[in-house]
């Protein structure tokens, strides 16, 4: 007979030692290494799949399946003998450690040669300090300041960063308006208080002082924010001439919405997210007509390209399906180059070279190169405006695909 | 004068959205009463409320505030099958293990709903989410009042006192009044506690749905929009005093006011901080919450 | 000593060493090292919050408080100042006693749901705060510990994650020990009192405040510790990470709850199925359709909350009875 119970702290029995041998049954599967044929070359793919970012990595991941298939229909790399890439697929969901667990996962089950992603700047910043020890290749469309900002070797972002598609957005929306003939002078900034929003509404602030603008308003507002009125009445009150929100979608339509209600038609600059998807559109109907937004690519400079994106998923392709489709691009033209894939051979080759061929020619600027803190010298803001249901390049000139509509002030 | 407009405006805006947050809470309020359990899933109804009445917008072409009797009807059934499987087995248990239970409903039900519906954001749109009624002007100055909000505000208003003529005018109502009180003297007065306990579950949610039906028009709907929801739907219901309808109301426009006067002093970014300062505050002073809970 | 105390001093000291020697045979930047980190860290989180929330039922969802003013401050007195984090760590300590001191004034006389909601505005509060106040924390963009491979032990931080895991091996071992020793004292039984019926414990004279406060503070000091631990091995956080209600706050109360609320080898059990079980339901079926895996995750927490609400050390231990009886008739 064992004694049944006992004041013991340390009271150990038969429980414990199945609870232990259930854990060790758990953690089986971490031992046990999917095994990769040798044609084949793994890519890391981490993207929040759920959560409230789910839709932007769906797009995400949409963007870099199509140019994976693309390749491997093909004909795979030629290089290596016509290897296949195989994406590994993994959902970061909105929690940064989770998508440093799954970079973690992916380098040592998986040992994939690069990673691509994760939308979202604070699950890049978490997946770059785990690539970055490993020596492993990150390629994204993250525009915080602070991706490039921290001397990393191993990190790649094929977008302008968030301070200069601020100073972009005030440059560019002061030319248009000059062209209608308004001299802007006075403007409203309104953002939400994540990565995203913050960072940009920074670019936003610095460049208007540099080109001696008054802000006359500069409000952060919670993520999530359930009543703009406040920050419309205050808007109302100030002298604007335009007024440059930046948020994701929900507060988007919101703010558009509020200043239709009070009767405010100040031409409005948004800051690429909510303002440049197709749902923007379908909540607002024509109340979308006219709105521009600065965009770090726009999927009408190359059509040839992008279209391919409507036809399989039917809708346009949006910025971050494009620029992600450009990471996969220069990975696969970078596989090439180097002949296998080896993750540290791939970085030198990805720091060397300039990439114009294939789908790494989607992004803007028609090209990539990245200079020595991983950003992509060629990158240039793009200015678009809705128009019926399409997005189109209004700015800058040399880019552009329609004139503005400037309603003037 | 203009100061005493933008008075007027601010508090017009904080009892205005207030309603917006009433009409999500009663239901919570509700489920927080008869049944005593934290419920952390139950933001998640408002978005189930959101996709039913969005689908009744975009299939049917009914406006949302139609929709929401829907979207009501729908869920009061579908939360009547939760309760009877996942609630039931756990109303005795420890009052964590019963919110750890709707910690596992909010993640299921989220992402059920991410893959039926996908990841798009679907909004409605109406002709009133333009619109405004301006009730007072002054030279330049305005008063005016979003008609989506207004419309939300007297759709709260219809879901509040329906629910209060339920529980207090009806025999079932006292019944469920009875069983929230007091279960074991209920059931040997003859009460089926087990389908009170069904029912109000049902209608707690389903009148959750409801509300998310109508604010349709002013907030769009995605499967995690719930999430941004449950923290405020609780002090809401907390600050009005758990388990009252009244209650709900009334802590639904005072997180609105609070809301929105913190923004004339403060900034807007702080504006839940000042909410939570005040949540804490009330709790610690008067945890029965503004409006005492009323036992007849 | 009998056989069945024998067994209970060898057999969680045969675990520690199985700890202690399993990341020989792995690889120092591997995955399964890091999800063995997790476990660990996760486990102390649940053991530290199991002083308040599993002994005297305080269900505190407002944790993430202190663990980000933990990680907040080491961070910030490492990257301003180049303090190393063996000192900042307690700063980071006795600011979260501090904020769990204010904390107390207006909480810790709420019962039930109300204390439990209360806890998860404090949490939401700070969250707030490191949002807004961006000079001091950097705001939302995040803040990233500053790599200096070089400056090794002084500045906490490694090329590999083997160190990493043994500090967390130590800490899971640090504050499951304090829990004992609270577990085992006068001060524990006070606070088992408090659970039980905190009106009967006044009535016996239990001053149940200065208890409850004392079991807090202690709790909050731990947190904010392991804090500064995850910022040394993640290096880059955010205000919605360190703050956040599902990933922190109730993660921890979660880990307590599913391995047994009270009981000191619930956290390690508790850990021990739900990492894994988070880790394996993103692996297997986050390639899939999205939404899948947070969808198993979620219907798994409830199957195994409805299986036995009392956590699953009580499981282990009805299994146990029913053999028993089995045995004997």
């Amino acid at each position: 007979m064992t004694k049944t119970t006992t004041k013991s702290p340390f009271s150990l029995s038969r429980r414990q030692v199945l609870a232990a041998g259930a854990a060790t049954a758990l953690t089986m599967p971490f031992y046990a290494r999917r095994g990769f044929a040798a044609d084949t070359i793994n890519v890391g793919v981490i993207q929040p799949l759920s959560g409230a970012n789910a839709q932007f990595g769906i797009n995400s991941r949409n963007g870099i399946q199509l140019v994976a298939d693309e390749i491997n229909a093909a004909g795979g790399i030629q290089s290596m003998g016509g290897a296949k890439i195989n994406l590994i697929i993994s959902d970061a969901t909105s929690n940064p450690t989770q998508a440093a667990t799954v970079a973690q996962r992916m380098m040592s089950q998986d040992g994939v040669c690069a990673v691509l992603g994760a939308f979202a700047s604070s699950l890049t910043l978490a997946i770059s300090e785990v690539t970055e020890r490993r020596g492993v290749p990150l390629l994204t469309m993250s525009f915080s300041d602070q991706v490039t900002g921290r001397g990393f070797r191993n990190i790649f972002q094929v977008v302008s960063k968030a301070s200069q598609l601020g100073s972009a957005t005030i440059t560019h929306t002061l030319d248009l308006a000059r062209k209608a003939g308004d001299e802007i002078t006075k403007i409203a900034i309104m953002y939400e208080d994540t990565a995203y929003g913050t960072s940009q509404a920074g670019g936003l602030r610095a460049a208007a002082e540099a080109n001696g603008i008054e802000v006359v308003m500069d409000e952060a507002y919670p993520l999530g924010i359930t009543d703009v009125s406040p920050l419309i009445n205050q808007l109302r009150r100030t002298q604007a001439q335009a007024v440059f929100p930046v948020s994701y979608l929900n507060d988007s339509l919101l703010i558009i919405r509020n200043m239709r209600q009070q009767g405010i038609n100040l031409p409005t600059i948004g800051g690429a997210a909510g303002y440049i998807i197709p749902d923007f559109r379908n909540g607002l109907g024509e109340l979308a007509d006219d709105v521009l937004s600065i965009s770090p690519a726009a999927y009408d400079q190359a059509p040839e390209f992008t279209e391919r994106f409507r036809e399989r998923f039917g809708y346009f392709m949006v910025h971050e399906a494009q620029e992600h489709a450009a990471c996969m691009g220069v990975l696969a033209s970078a596989l090439e180059k180097a002949g296998n894939a080896d993750p540290r051979q791939l970085r030198e080759v990805i720091a060397a070279e300039t990439f114009d061929e294939g789908w790494a020619t989607v992004m803007s600027g028609g090209k990539i190169k990245f200079d020595e803190t991983g950003l992509n010298i060629h990158a240039v803001p793009m200015m678009v405006q809705w128009r019926g249901d399409e997005l189109v390049t209004v700015a800058p000139a040399e880019y552009a695909k329609a004139e503005a509509v400037w309603h003037r002030l | 004068m203009e100061y005493l407009i933008i008075l007027l405006q601010t508090l017009l805006d904080g009892i205005m959205i207030g309603g917006v947050y009433a009409v999500l809470a009663i239901g919570l309020s509700l489920v927080f009463g008869v049944m005593h359990i934290v419920n952390f899933a139950h933001a998640e109804f408002m978005m189930i409320g959101m996709f039913i009445g969005w689908a009744c917008w975009h299939f049917l072409g009914l406006d949302p505030m139609l929709g929401a009797f829907i979207a009501l009807a729908v869920t009061f059934g579908f939360g009547m099958v939760l309760q009877r499987v996942l609630i039931r087995p756990v109303l005795g248990a420890p009052q964590v293990a019963q919110i750890f239970l709707t910690v596992g409903m909010l993640f299921a039900l989220e992402n059920a709903a991410l893959m039926i519906m996908g990841a798009e954001y679907r909004s409605v749109t109406t002709p009133y989410q333009t619109q405004s009624l301006t009730l007072f002007s002054h030279g330049a100055e305005r008063v005016l009042v979003g008609m989506d909000k207004l419309y939300a505000f007297l759709m709260a208003l219809l879901s509040g006192s329906a629910v209060w003529l339920f529980l207090n005018k009806t025999r079932f109502g006292a019944a469920m009044r009875a069983t929230s009180q007091d279960p074991m003297a209920a059931k040997l007065m003859g009460v089926n506690t087990d389908l009170m306990y069904a029912v109000a579950f049902g209608l707690g949610v389903g009148t959750t749905a409801f509300g998310g039906s109508v604010v349709l028009p002013y907030i769009t709907a995605s499967p995690a929009v719930g999430s941004g929801y449950a923290v405020l739907m609780f002090t809401v219901v907390v600050l009005g005093g758990l388990g009252s309808v009244t209650g709900a109301i009334i802590g639904g426009i005072a997180v609105g006011i609070i809301q929105s006067f913190s923004a004339l002093f403060m900034p807007i970014q702080l504006q839940n901080l000042a909410l939570f300062v005040v949540f804490i505050l009330v709790l610690a002073l008067r945890p029965e919450g503004i409006v005492a809970r009323r036992r007849s | 000593m009998t056989r069945a105390e024998t067994l209970s001093i060898a057999l969680p000291a045969l675990v520690v060493l199985a700890l202690i020697i399993a990341p020989l045979g792995l690889d120092p930047y591997g995955y399964t090292l890091r999800i063995l980190c997790l476990m660990l860290l996760f486990c102390a989180m649940g053991q530290a919050w199991n002083i308040v929330g599993g002994l005297a039922n305080q269900i505190s969802l407002g944790h993430a408080a202190y663990f980000g003013i933990g990680a907040y401050s080491s961070t910030i007195l490492f990257g301003s100042f180049g303090l190393s984090p063996l000192i900042g760590v307690f700063v980071g300590m006795a600011l979260a006693a501090l904020f769990a001191l204010v904390l107390s004034l207006p909480t810790l006389r709420l019962k039930g749901h109300y204390f439990a909601l209360a806890t998860l505005a404090a949490g939401e509060v700070a969250r707030v705060v490191a949002n807004s106040w961006t000079s001091l924390t950097g705001g939302p963009v995040g803040i990233s510990v500053p790599y200096r491979p070089d400056a090794g032990f002084w500045a906490l931080q490694f090329q590999t994650v083997l160190p990493n895991y043994y500090l967390f091996l130590g800490a899971m071992v640090l504050v499951s020990l304090v829990f004992w020793r609270v577990q085992t004292s006068a001060f524990g039984y006070r606070l088992r009192a408090i659970k039980e019926n905190e009106t009967a414990a006044e009535v016996i004279g239990v001053n149940t405040y200065r208890v409850k406060l004392h079991a807090s503070l202690l709790s909050a000091v731990l947190t904010a510790m392991l804090g500064t631990l995850y910022a040394q091995f993640q290096f880059f956080f955010d205000p919605d990470t360190i703050f956040g209600v599902a990933t922190i706050s109730v993660k921890m109360a979660l880990i307590v709850i599913l391995g047994g609320a009270g009981r000191l080898y619930g956290p390690w059990i508790g850990a021990a199925v739900i990492i894994p079980l988070e880790e394996m339901a993103n692996s297997y079926l986050g390639n899939s359709i999205a939404g899948l895996s947070q969808f198993a995750y979620g219907v798994l927490l409830i199957v195994v909350i409805l299986l036995n609400p009392r956590g699953l050390i009580s499981l282990f231990e009805s299994l146990r009875d029913r053999l028993k009886r089995r045995q004997r008739a």
